[in-house]
């Protein structure tokens, strides 16, 4: 009976771990959506929030300045999406698709630069079992605020109006590519928590492919939970319980090549049983060019 | 070419002032300039205090609530967070205070369009404009909502707003205007105290002479074509519910309705781009639901969409190539160019250029393009949805006279149309639709305006 209870407790707890990295960019991705930007880029800006906070931590020593690091990364990232697809009007998907190559590229480069080797960095100084449960937490208190930013406040109403009908708010006297612009940004700053919690918390290294497409099965939570915050966080949650539910079942000796693809095979589910039953914004994807 | 040329414009508080023109005409572009929207690239606009602009198509978001809508970028905050109960008490006031009813925490998606309109209306007037600018504010509202509509203007009026309508809806301008101007190719031609001048007048100086007549109708035999026993549709939002009526060949049968009562549903069901249930004869044969548009285009029915821009035309092709469209099975190379040709002449299609490129043209002579294509098939039903929705009334005309000449020939033609106007003009009977449903039938010597109007508005 304790063995059981131990077990469950186990994937719980598992649960959250893996739910983490998946909450913040979901969040990332609600908020970039709400304004009415798609962003295919989350994975990319995952992988430059997990490699810069590594480098920068290994250079500095400083975990936390590690972790700042990425974050601006992410940012960085994501203000060039947000300045081609506001700004230039590009092509949303052809734009966060060329985001991830780049990011991806980029940090298997960087390791040859900076480490003198391909496929994974040195260990660097983590943020430790503290860092992993302040984040763990961070996460859900990031989704409530966001909940109150976009249901409460004047900037969420406008956020919300540009993602609807970017015309109509900017005849409103709201700047609409300069809102977008800062909720794709602000959503990037989110987002690359969850490449930092990869890591920086859960492990004390980069590695090519770590992020393992977490990227898009946020993007899948994004949609499964209504692009709201809260339901975001709780379609993580699903994903990051079928996670964790591949690692206590390997151990029970179900072949490991079919429980890995358990979490995406859950994201597809999740979609086709739910794709028709949504709305996305109504001006999600669409490029705004006043006219 | 300028949209708008040397216009000199008064406008005086207390005062309903109607600019007119035909579409092109300059109307929207100088309102557009009055309210700040677009830059003049000369001249001046003086106005005190602040100018408001209610839009032809709503400026609203669907998916939020009214009073977001209404207190969009101004609204009442609370520290960091917006005072919800401030604004909905800014709302209700607002709306009681102006006698536009409207609950504050509605989604506009949900609201009937004449609602939408009241919340268009008073989003402008929480900003307390001096001058209020309603461009085509009756374009989709019922007779009787027109007429509430026109109290409240007339009420903001009362108070001392300065109010110009840009219509082109003459009967409007008589009715509820004090003072007239008028505009064609961006200049101003004309202004009458409304007191001292006629909607004929006014007529004559849009198109810049004499209306053209329409076509005699000539008297034709008729025989059962199409009968449609219990009908229900659904395309999109638009639902039609247990429609039965019948259109004879040689007759034109309008259907009138306030947009987004059924008539959608109505029209891609006949063309086989719609799932329905119930009875559809056509010449003796019954039509399926799985029918594809292209075995209705076979047995002779053919469609003119009401949006030709997405569901008639393809904008990037030639007229040539247009003219083709939908005939390509029956076209053969040798009348190819010949086809163009024909349409060209028989429509006054300018420029008379199959190898114009179709995006070129000015709306009118696109949807010659559409009806001139359609009826050179020689089909034997012609459903028309709002077939001169847009175009100047030169170009309406010749397209309501080759309807008739199509149903002098023998065809039959569902008109379907939001312009009462064109169906007492051109139909032989008429059929009333309100939400999805027919609710009346006229013949042409027993139309009773009122009536009819009432039926549209949903007052059986």
């Amino acid at each position: 009976m304790n063995a059981t209870l131990a077990a469950v407790m186990a994937i719980l707890g598992l649960t959250l771990i893996k739910a983490t990295p998946l909450i913040y960019a979901a969040l990332g991705g609600v908020l970039s959506e709400r304004a009415g930007v798609v962003n295919i880029g989350l994975e990319g800006i995952l992988i430059a929030g997990a490699f810069t906070s590594v480098v920068v931590s290994g250079a500095t020593g400083n975990p936390i300045l590690g972790a700042l690091a990425g974050v601006l990364a992410g940012m960085l990232l994501a203000a060039i999406l947000a300045y081609v697809t506001t700004r230039l009007a590009v092509d949303q998907i052809v734009a966060g698709t060329g985001l991830n190559i780049a990011a991806l590229a980029g940090a298997a480069f960087g390791l040859v630069l900076v480490y003198h080797q391909p496929g994974a960095s040195h260990e660097v100084p983590a943020l430790g079992r503290t860092g992993e449960t302040v984040l763990v937490v961070l996460a859900f208190v990031a989704a409530g605020v966001l909940h109150l930013v976009l249901t409460r406040t004047p900037w969420g109403l406008h956020v919300r109006a540009c993602g609807e009908d970017p015309s109509a708010a900017d005849s409103a006297g709201i700047d609409a590519l300069k809102t977008r612009f800062w909720a794709v940004v602000i959503g990037g700053a989110i987002a690359s928590l969850g490449g930092v919690y990869l890591s920086l918390a859960e492990l004390d290294l980069y590695s090519d492919g770590m992020t393992a497409g977490r990227g898009f099965i946020a993007l899948a939570a994004v949609i499964f939970g209504r692009w709201t915050p809260l339901g975001a966080t709780g379609a993580a949650l699903f994903f990051g319980f079928f996670a964790a539910l591949q690692f206590s079942l390997q151990r029970a000796g179900v072949p490991s090549e079919l429980l890995q693809a358990l979490p995406y095979l859950a994201a597809l589910v999740a979609l086709a049983g739910f794709a028709g039953r949504v709305r996305a914004p109504a001006a999600d994807g669409v490029p705004y060019v006043r006219s | 070419m300028q949209a708008v040329d040397g216009v000199d414009l008064e406008l005086q508080p207390g005062e309903i002032h109607a600019l007119v023109g035909e579409n092109g005409a300059g109307k929207s572009t100088l309102a557009a300039i009055a309210y700040g929207a677009v830059r003049s690239d000369d001249g001046s606009v003086e106005a005190v205090g602040v100018v408001g602009l209610v839009h032809q198509h709503f400026k609203l978001i669907e998916r939020l609530r009214v009073w977001e809508n209404v207190l969009l970028n101004r609204e009442p905050r609370r520290g960091w967070a917006i005072d919800v109960d401030a604004a909905r008490e800014r709302v209700r006031a607002l709306s009681a205070s102006y006698g536009l009813a409207v609950d504050p925490d509605a989604l506009v998606e949900t609201l009937p369009v004449g609602i939408k309109q009241r919340v268009e209306l008073l989003r402008e007037l929480d900003r307390e404009p001096s001058v209020l600018l309603l461009d085509e504010p009756t374009a989709s509202l019922a007779p009787t909502e027109i007429a509430s509509f026109f109290t409240t203007v007339g009420d903001l009026a009362k108070r001392g707003t300065a109010i110009m309508v840009v219509t082109h809806k003459l009967a409007e301008v008589i009715a509820y205007s004090q003072r007239v101007t008028v505009m064609r190719a961006g200049r101003v031609v004309a202004s009458h105290l409304t007191s001292e001048t006629s909607a004929d007048e006014i007529a004559r100086e849009m198109v810049g002479g004499e209306v053209p007549a329409l076509a005699a109708r000539a008297s034709v035999a008729t025989a059962p074509l199409l009968e449609v026993r219990g009908l229900s549709a659904r395309s999109g939002t638009s639902v039609l519910d247990d429609a039965t009526f019948e259109v004879r060949a040689g007759e034109i049968v309008g259907v009138a309705g306030i947009e987004g009562n059924g008539q959608t549903a109505l029209s891609d069901a006949l063309a086989g781009v719609a799932a329905f249930t119930g009875e559809l004869v056509f010449a003796g044969t019954l039509l399926r639901a799985s029918d594809t548009p292209a075995s209705r285009l076979a047995r002779g029915i053919r469609v003119i969409p009401q949006d030709r821009r997405h569901e008639a035309l393809v904008l990037d092709w030639n007229v040539r190539d247009n003219v083709a469209l939908g005939r390509q099975r029956t076209l053969g190379l040798a009348k190819y160019a010949g086809a163009a040709r024909e349409v060209i002449e028989r429509f006054d299609v300018r420029p008379p250029n199959p190898d114009a490129i179709v995006a070129a043209l000015s709306g009118g002579n696109q949807q010659k393009i559409v009806v001139g294509r359609t009826l050179a098939s020689s089909p034997k039903l012609v459903v028309a949805y709002q077939p001169t929705r847009g175009i100047d009334i030169g170009a309406a005309a010749l397209v309501q006279s080759r309807l008739i000449e199509a149903r002098n020939a023998g065809a039959g033609v569902l008109l379907i149309s939001f312009e009462l106007d064109e169906i007492f003009a051109t139909a032989d009977r008429v059929l009333v639709i309100a939400n999805g449903k027919f609710v009346g039938s006229f013949d042409r010597a027993g139309i009773d305006r009122g009536r009819i109007g009432a039926l549209m508005a949903g007052n059986a």
